[in-house]
């Protein structure tokens, strides 16, 4: 495929989208405060990401970029700032609102997969169905649709222990997608994968995002995996640059 | 959620072997002390069925050598009569070597329609016994003078052996035999009395069976049990030693106080099960802290899982029901292998309990498991729910 011309589609999809904001960040600062020291992980940060869009992230290591992932993913409050995701603001909600939240909206992927060794994997990609009112029936049979997406049909009653990192990966991206959330967000997912490996995740990435317009925002350091998606963003010691 | 936790446990079985097998064993030793404790306190609640205040026992050994049975009718008559004449003895009876709080016994076997019934304590008494130890008579009398042994052989049983033999029916006047004991095996029960703790107030009494002591068995008797009024002192236990010593030229007399070889003899069945008690302890301690540290340590090493739970719609309050939850289960697989064991002891009548001990012991051995086990997943638990996902879900 060829990956300019796909590119440039991707961003005049974008540009019919930008009406919807998904997520928008006004102002976010964070500062990690210990006995002795006081980290400015991010200041400033203004940013709307719009309903559909490819957004990757790049930046040094401790940039910031995994702070702003999680703060965009309800698991951290930043020390200042708003965030609203799909116009509803989320400084109020409680520690149970708040799983709600995360679990109705949001996937998440990580670099290191985070799958559970001691669970099939078939009961990892059902997890995040636990924690809704859903049936087992109904559990098996979204976990085996997410399964077939990421291509995994055949590693259902398998370890994650007994798969490759690649493989992995797909559990993870099938985990994140069960619950049919509106956003994913991707930490460095090809990280820790090989190129091959890496571009198959990252044609799923692509096509989930194409096919069920979902919202993606992905850390990278892969200048080539980010020019895949429809628009970059840059930070530096905590801030924007671009 | 509960097959998924099945799930997760099923999984890490090598693991969770070893908490199961802590929690096992420590059922069983809990189950083990709860008997013990059940069954003193049952014994300790019922009455003791006698008074033992101001009751001595004069032991005597080696007392005379007689040609005939008269001359030892005579002897012990002429004794009696010189106590009697003391003001301070209110009753008196020679007994056989099994009176109360002392580790003597003297076990019988009866039979009535057929059916055995053993062990029966079996004590001689005198007419006196039953008033020296203002003992309950439920129904019929005690011995008195007229009793002569005939063609039966007039005797008072105790409450629970009645309950074994008539239930709820009457006992004076029915006929039973001895299997042992006594020439004359055919018995006529002429009363029945209350039971007698006489092993002490945590130990039961068990059947017994009291018989008039026949001028015959006289000399091979050393005991006579005496029933002093409250004003009896020092003064008077040392002029009553003397009396008797005098009497008795070559005897080795002494004179014991019930009261104290009660305290004695309860010391005797307490000391070994506080030993018991204690040892359990610091098991019990111990397997608490290994329960403790396993769980403390799991939670540490499942942090990513833990953040990856909360990440994914899990609360920190359902994270930390979650991880007692897992403990809770353990929990009731090592009670469901504990029980299987403990239920062995009533059904093969180990003890010879009664199965409501048992069962008593089992159900409080399960509480105290579920709250151990409980109280070592609560901190562990909170420990969890405390969990920052964001920093838990980006460490390596
Ligand atoms: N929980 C934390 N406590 C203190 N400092 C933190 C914590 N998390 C991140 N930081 C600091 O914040 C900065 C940004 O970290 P992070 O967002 O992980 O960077 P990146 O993902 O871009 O490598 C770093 O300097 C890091 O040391
Ligand atoms: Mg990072």
């Amino acid at each position: 495929m060829d990956n300019q011309l796909n590119h440039s589609q991707l961003i005049t999809d974008n540009s019919q989208l930008t009406t919807h904001k998904m997520i928008q960040l006004k102002n976010i600062e964070k500062v990690y405060r210990t006995d002795t020291i006081e980290t400015l992980a991010l200041s400033s940060i203004n940013l709307d990401i719009a309903k559909g869009e490819f957004l990757s992230i790049m930046g040094p290591s401790g940039c910031g970029k995994s702070t702003l992932l999680n703060i965009m993913g309800l698991l951290d409050a930043p020390s200042k700032g708003d965030i609203r995701i799909s116009d509803q603001k989320t400084d109020h909600l409680s520690d149970k609102q708040l799983a709600q939240f995360r679990n109705k909206k949001l996937g998440f992927i990580f670099q290191s997969y985070h799958l559970i060794n001691d669970l099939q994997v078939l009961d990892n990609v059902e997890l995040p169905l636990l924690y809704r009112d859903t049936t087992a029936k109904e559990r098996r049979q979204l976990a085996t649709e997410a399964l077939a997406k990421v291509g995994l049909s055949n590693r259902i009653k398998h370890f994650p222990t007994q798969l490759s990192g690649g493989q992995r990966q797909r559990v993870a991206i099938a985990r994140a997608i069960v619950g049919r959330p509106e956003i994913i967000l991707a930490d460095e997912p090809t990280g820790n994968l090989d190129s091959a490996m890496g571009n198959e995740i990252m044609d799923i990435l692509i096509n989930l995002n194409r096919n069920e317009g979902t919202t993606i925002v992905m850390v990278t350091h892969d200048e080539n995996m980010a020019h895949k998606t429809h628009r970059l963003v840059r930070l530096f010691d905590g801030s924007q640059v671009q | 959620m509960i097959k998924h936790l099945f799930k997760l446990i099923w999984n890490k079985k090598k693991q969770n072997f070893l908490l199961i097998t802590e929690m096992f064993i420590s059922f069983l030793v809990i189950f083990a002390v709860f008997t013990s404790l059940v069954y003193y306190y049952r014994n300790y609640k019922k009455p003791m069925g006698f008074s033992y205040d101001n009751v001595w026992v004069i032991n005597y050994q080696n007392a005379k050598k007689f040609q005939s049975t008269d001359s030892v009718t005579q002897y012990y008559a002429t004794l009696t009569a010189m106590l009697k004449s003391m003001p301070q003895i209110k009753a008196l009876s020679f007994a056989s070597g099994n009176v109360p709080f002392t580790s003597s016994m003297n076990t019988t076997g009866l039979s009535y329609k057929g059916v055995s019934y053993s062990p029966v304590n079996y004590y001689q008494t005198g007419d006196g016994y039953r008033d020296a130890f203002s003992m309950n008579l439920l129904e019929g009398r005690w011995f008195n003078q007229q009793d002569v042994v005939s063609t039966y052989r007039p005797v008072v049983i105790n409450a629970s052996l009645k309950e074994q033999l008539f239930g709820n029916g009457s006992a004076v006047g029915q006929l039973i035999s001895d299997n042992s004991n006594s020439s004359i095996k055919k018995i006529k029960i002429i009363g029945v009395v209350q039971d007698m703790k006489d092993k002490g107030d945590y130990l039961p009494s068990g059947m017994a069976l009291y018989n008039r002591i026949d001028t015959g068995a006289m000399r091979w008797l050393g005991q006579l049990i005496i029933k002093v009024s409250p004003d009896a002192d020092a003064a008077f236990e040392s002029k009553l030693y003397k009396t008797v010593a005098n009497y008795m030229k070559d005897a080795s007399v002494e004179i014991q106080h019930f009261s104290k070889k009660r305290i004695s003899t309860n010391k005797s069945t307490l000391v070994p099960i506080t030993i018991f008690c204690i040892v359990a302890a610091f098991l019990i301690i111990n397997v608490s802290l290994g329960i403790f540290g396993v769980l403390w340590y799991n939670i540490n090493r499942r942090r990513a899982e833990i953040g990856l739970r909360r990440a994914v719609g899990a609360t920190g309050n359902s994270v930390s029901a979650q991880l007692i939850a897992e403990s809770l289960i353990l929990a009731t697989l090592s009670v469901i292998i504990g029980t299987f064991f403990a239920v062995q002891f009533p059904l093969l009548n180990v003890f010879n309990l009664q199965a409501g001990i048992y069962i008593t012991a089992m159900l409080l051995a399960i509480v105290f498991i579920y709250l151990l086990v409980l109280l070592c997943s609560l901190y562990p638990g909170r420990q969890a729910a405390a969990i920052y996902p964001a920093v838990a879900l980006h460490e390596e």
